[in-house]
């Protein structure tokens, strides 16, 4: 047994999260009611699915109108890397049930960051209130910048590189968790092949492509990462 | 964005696909962790997916200006410097996209 080792303070846990959630949030809140969704359906979003790269993806789609089959595939790709989350933290789920659900619920990149920063043993305690703060601050922020957008038309050229920027974040947390250059290569032969094979549907198909790709390499799971190939 | 019935029905679409992707680990756990594809797709498809949805999201942004995709690429490589180094999502996305803004409009 290891002795009780550093207790990290609730605060100090959700604060780095609530520094990023309610600009961010903001941001999201602000570009969906320029857009010219209403200001309750922004929140709405933000109580109900509650993944910021989603949120700013369905802006631009929504806008468009496109078709719910679309928007629904996107969301399934976008989200994926979430099935791998709750793989490492099968067994730090609270005990009540209700809570369980809502912790599995709200399950977000930074939530997972900050969970698996934690020694093992504490995690179960403080998955729960941890949870509900961090979505107190992304409704928080989405709220105040739905309501900041819903004042008047802003000329913000360029704002909408949030979404960019933060996929560049979440590429550069993959890289730093497992440096591997192979999905890189593959994502980027997979889009220049997609890009002049069908230009219209050029992301489903590099998917589709990068999905057989990593599937057909040989020998390379979770567990396998020492150099022996 | 002026029918609110489909953005209604597209946020309760997304919420569901988003909220059983969270769930399915939880359901199905066993067969996930003793499945070796999964192992390889969860190894690998995480970083392909995001650098493809990087990839796409910039060129969509470069197609709103004329010239090549150079405030695109500039913006990005800044986001990732300061992410490498600093570790500080919001800072990196503020300063990356602050950046992108000045290029666009100055």
């Amino acid at each position: 047994m290891k002795q009780p080792s550093r207790t990290l303070s609730l605060a100090s846990l959700t604060a780095p999260v609530a520094m990023g959630y309610i600009p961010l949030g903001a941001i999201c809140g602000f570009l969906f009611v320029q857009a010219g969704g209403p200001a309750w359906l922004a929140v709405a979003a933000s109580a109900l699915i509650y993944a910021g790269a989603a949120q700013f993806m369905m802006v631009p789609m929504l806008a468009a109108g496109l078709p719910l089959s679309t928007i629904g595939l996107a969301t399934l790709v976008l989200n994926l890397r979430h099935v791998f989350y709750g793989l490492s933290l099968l067994n730090t789920l609270p005990a009540v049930r209700w809570q369980r659900w809502y912790v599995i619920f709200s399950l977000t990149d930074e939530t997972y960051s900050v969970l698996t920063a934690l020694p093992a043993e504490q995690r179960r305690q403080r998955i729960m209130l941890l949870s509900v703060l961090n979505q107190g601050w992304w409704i928080l922020g989405t709220t105040l910048g739905a309501v900041l957008g819903g004042q008047a038309h802003w000329e913000l050229n360029g704002l909408d590189f949030v979404l960019a920027a933060l996929f560049a974040v979440l590429a550069v947390e993959q890289w730093r968790a497992r440096q591997d250059a192979f999905p890189i290569w593959v994502a980027l032969v997979a889009w220049a092949i997609a890009q002049t094979l069908l230009p219209s549907q050029a992301l489903a198909l590099a998917i589709g492509l990068s999905l057989l790709a990593v599937a057909m390499r040989p020998g390379h799971g979770i567990g396998s990462r020492a150099p022996h190939d | 964005m002026d029918d609110p019935l489909y953005l209604l029905a597209a946020i309760g679409l997304m919420a569901l696909i988003t909220g059983l992707l969270r769930a399915l680990p939880f359901m199905a756990g066993h067969w996930l962790r003793h499945h070796p594809l999964v192992h390889k797709l969860g190894g690998s498809l995480p970083m392909a997916i995001m650098v493809l949805l990087l990839i796409d999201t910039a060129a969509g942004q470069a197609h709103n200006h004329p010239g090549l995709p150079w405030p695109e690429v500039a913006a990005v490589a800044m986001v990732a410097l300061l992410q490498w180094r600093l570790k500080h999502t919001l800072l990196s996305i503020v300063a990356g996209t602050a950046a992108y803004m000045l290029m666009l409009g100055g």
